[in-house]
């Protein structure tokens, strides 16, 4: 007998899966909408979304939540009949695919927060219902035909059809294959599978059709359609046989109706197929599981190292132990890597549902969006990016509701009527990434948001910022409302601290707006340098150090410091910019004068006041709107380098900027993990708040 | 009935906090600082493989701090999601605490100890205060809501 714990591993499961279809989901919707818009078909985005829906349709079932079946069956249905009319769906039918996709996510999202799943809605119900009852127009006319073999051409769907029709068109090749199987080929791996791979590497692969052929050696002949820019002789290679057997199709139904030259054309996603083989869907927590384990490996490692020193300390010949230990490091290593590498998803993937959301934030308004979303290749942790997309959406939120302004306004003050949003992303540290959303409109208004927040107006953007991050001041709906801003910009930020990142602003009045969030990959094992800094241990990732450095006490200009006898301000001010200490001193370094800052007294660290005259100094250098500048902190001396499990801190009475969280180095005592980067922009900003 | 109570010293007074709040009591052996935390976060302390912030209740009610003695304890409580230790000069007993002895405490207590005292009860003869666990670890009811470094630097300039 199986109890309800069985139940939620279902529900856990169909919530992971959901969550996946539903934003692939997304993104056809979205190349449907571009293609209806068009006034062009889509067979595949059809195809795909058919699938997709599908997929939650049974995966619902079996954990029993009518209502998203109920939602998923009318959708499923639409599209068949798309399908069948060659994947041709008008505009109205696409806007309420989006609702049926909203209706389905808010269903999935009851289901997760342990919720009642409130049924599907009536109308959104009907009106799906009315549109698989009228067929869309513009589907009629003679099927295209392309001179196939009889046997290929009967085989084929309307859709397929469309799929050919479309490729000649847009002056792709559409072409006719046929693979013969036989024993041998089979013993060099080559067979309809291979194949079939082969030939989606280089187009779309619209059909393949078997035929029982007397004269074959298996009796087996297959034949394949595909739509490619390929050369006969490349395909020709991928099937092993002779380039002559390629036939080109071509189309002798009548001429297009749309022009061929359409200036919209439809976009294609990715050729990768949607059911790749060899995934394992893996809960995340297992892979927590995991590292916590390798962390405590790590901390063994550790003391195995100290130990072994121990032993050297006091004569002992411990050289094949010492080679035992640096395979045991580099091993680990290998693992973490290995482990992390299977938590990174990439950031593409992380955004797939972005446009989508856009869209329906503009839709019935009178704003038109231009999003577009540069983010490479780039991968990072599944767990930073889960906290990391909900921040995303506020920034992208706030940026259609209220930066855009409407095409009225825009066309007023001489821009143009489509406004731009932008999603960049850089890892350049190679520790973290920085994602920035850019707006081209309205900006925010400083003087205003100090007035409504009674509040002396802001001089800088790192001022403003901290104005709209009040948390009292997105209930303020005036102030939000006129300003443009403040609307869960708290979260957002509250989202970045929580992670060990920052978020910054610049704005400019009537030319936009752009924030800028940094955060750390992986929030787990780091590669660090420890060293002292007052009398307290700290570690910081290698990757944020440019260089340690010996200082010369000969060569530090000390600054003068008016300030310096003012009252320190209160140790529990709420952010860093109170805390940190007047810049001193300067170093040259390499003809250049670089800020030397001592870590003890900017940290305020008791304990004798360590002088930044005397031992080493750790070179930073900063990300984000002070890209580019060195500093220097002046620390006592280096311990060591070691690889750190990171324990972010999350409770609000210790959560700092330039904290990044707390690590274990073996003695049983938390060591702080500093953010250098953060710490240093928190700095600069507080020096040309002072200047 | 009787709820079973966890009963600590913090200078010469008697607390309790539930039992059942409690995760674990560990002798003191220091913590590491936190720059830039308010001035009773004492910093962090490594309780089985956990990283505890641990807030001196000496300094949160007002005392002054006390030399590091053995009778020091870090009692671990979990409030809704939070995990947070709070450092007393000694816990030693569990009690037993009738529901019926326990009062609110009179009104200007509650107003000047900003909320901290929820009852009293007496125990061994003895007025034991039970305390506002939320407000205790909570944002600093003194301090001003929000001030924003730099209007401190806006002033200061003028």
């Amino acid at each position: 007998m199986t109890g309800p714990v069985d139940f939620h591993d279902y529900v856990e499961g169909f919530l992971a899966e959901a969550d996946e279809h539903l934003g692939s989901a997304g993104k056809h919707l979205i190349e449907l909408d571009r293609a209806a818009r068009g006034g062009q078909s889509h067979p595949r985005a059809v195809r795909e979304l058919f699938r997709s829906l599908h997929t939650i349709k049974g995966l619902a079932a079996m954990v029993g939540v009518e209502p998203i079946v109920d939602v998923a069956h009318e959708m499923e249905s639409l599209l068949r009949a798309a399908d069948r009319a060659g994947g041709r769906l008008p505009a109205p039918a696409v806007d309420v695919l989006m609702q049926g996709i909203r209706a389905i996510e808010e269903r999935v999202t009851q289901l997760a927060r342990k919720q009642p799943v409130t049924p599907a809605p009536p109308k959104l119900v009907a009106a799906l219902s009315a549109l698989v009852a009228s067929p869309p127009a513009g589907a009629g006319g003679a099927a295209p035909r392309f001179g196939l073999p009889a046997e290929v051409d009967a085989k084929l769907a309307a859709s397929e059809r469309e799929q050919i029709a479309q490729g000649i068109r847009g002056g792709r090749r559409v072409v006719l294959l046929e693979f013969v199987p036989a024993p041998d080929k089979a013993e060099r791996g080559l067979n309809i599978t291979a194949v079939r791979e082969r030939l989606s590497a280089l187009g779309e692969l619209v059909k393949v059709v078997p035929r029982s052929v007397a004269t074959a050696p298996g009796s087996l002949v297959f034949s394949l359609v595909l739509v490619t820019s390929a050369e006969n002789q490349t395909l020709a290679q991928a099937l092993e046989s002779e380039p002559e057997a390629v036939v080109a199709l071509t189309l002798d139904a009548p001429a297009a109706p749309d022009a061929p030259d359409d200036s919209d054309p439809v976009v294609e996603a990715d050729d990768t197929p949607a059911h790749a083989h060899g995934y394992v869907r893996v809960d995340i927590a297992r892979l927590d599981d995991a590292l916590e384990k390798l962390s405590a490996l790590v901390v063994t490692r550790f003391r195995l190292g100290r130990a072994v020193a121990d032993l050297t300390a006091r004569g002992a010949d411990t050289r094949a132990l010492d080679v035992i230990v640096g395979e045991v490091t580099r091993q680990l290593r290998d693992l973490r890597g290995a482990i992390m590498r299977a938590r990174m998803m990439s950031l593409a993937e992380m955004l797939q549902r972005v446009p989508l959301l856009v869209r329906g934030l503009t839709r019935n308004t009178d704003k038109a969006v231009a999003l577009s979303i540069q983010v490479g290749d780039a991968e990072l942790d599944k767990g930073v990016a889960e906290q990391l997309f909900p921040a995303l959406v506020h920034l992208i939120r706030n940026a259609v509701d209220h930066a855009i302004e409407p095409r009225e306004e825009r066309r007023q003050q001489g821009k143009p009527e489509e406004g731009q949003i932008s999603i960049v992303c850089d890892s350049l540290s190679g520790t973290h990434l920085t994602l920035t959303v850019t707006d081209d409109g309205r900006g925010i208004d400083g003087e205003r948001v100090a007035r409504k927040a009674r509040q002396p107006v802001p001089r800088t953007d790192e001022q403003l910022l901290e104005l709209i991050a009040m948390p009292g001041l997105s209930t303020r709906d005036e102030a939000s409302r006129i300003s443009g801003r403040g609307m869960g910009v708290d979260i957002v930020k509250r989202t970045a601290d929580s992670l060990g990142g920052s978020l910054s602003l610049q704005t400019s009045p009537g030319r936009g707006t752009s924030f800028t969030l940094r955060v750390p990959l992986s929030v787990t094992i780091v590669d660090t340098f420890s060293f002292v800094a007052g009398a307290q241990k700290f570690v910081a990732p290698v990757a944020m150090v440019e260089e340690i450095i010996v200082v010369d006490a000969s060569r530090i200009a000390h600054a003068p410091a008016p300030d310096r006898g003012r009252p320190a301000p209160d140790r529990a001010a709420p952010e860093w910019a109170a805390l940190v200490a007047p810049v001193a001193a300067m170093i040259e370094r390499r003809g250049q004068a670089m800020p030397l800052v001592s870590l003890a007294t900017l940290l305020r660290l008791p304990g004798r006041a360590a002088s930044p005259d005397s031992g080493k100094a750790l070179v930073v250098r900063l990300t984000g709107r002070h890209r580019g500048e060195p500093i220097a902190y002046g620390i006592d001396r280096v311990l060591g380098q070691q690889e750190v499990v990171i324990r972010p801190l999350e409770d609000p009475l210790v959560r700092r900027v330039g904290v990044t969280g707390a690590t274990d180095l073996g003695d049983g005592q938390p060591t702080l993990v500093l953010d250098l980067v953060a710490l240093g922009a928190a700095l600069f900003s507080q020096a040309r708040a002072d200047s | 009935m009787s709820t079973l109570h966890v009963m600590f010293l913090v200078g010469d007074s008697g607390y309790l906090i539930p039992a059942e709040s409690v995760l674990y009591m560990e002798s003191f052996t220091g913590a590491t600082l936190v720059p830039g935390a308010a001035p009773f976060v004492v910093g962090l302390v490594q309780i089985r493989r956990r990283v505890v912030p641990v807030v001196d209740l000496r300094i949160r009610f007002g005392l002054p701090p006390a030399a590091p003695s053995l009778g020091q304890r870090v009692i671990v409580v979990q409030v809704s999601e939070r995990v947070v230790g709070l450092l007393v000069d000694s816990a030693r007993e569990v009690v037993h605490v009738p529901a019926d002895k326990i009062e609110p405490p009179p009104e200007i207590i509650s107003g000047q100890s900003a909320g901290f005292v929820r009852a009293v009860a007496p125990v061994n003869g003895r007025l034991a205060m039970l305390i506002d666990l939320d407000k205790v670890i909570g944002p600093d009811p003194v301090a001003p809501d929000i001030e924003p470094g730099f209007v401190k630097e806006t002033v200061h300039a003028q």
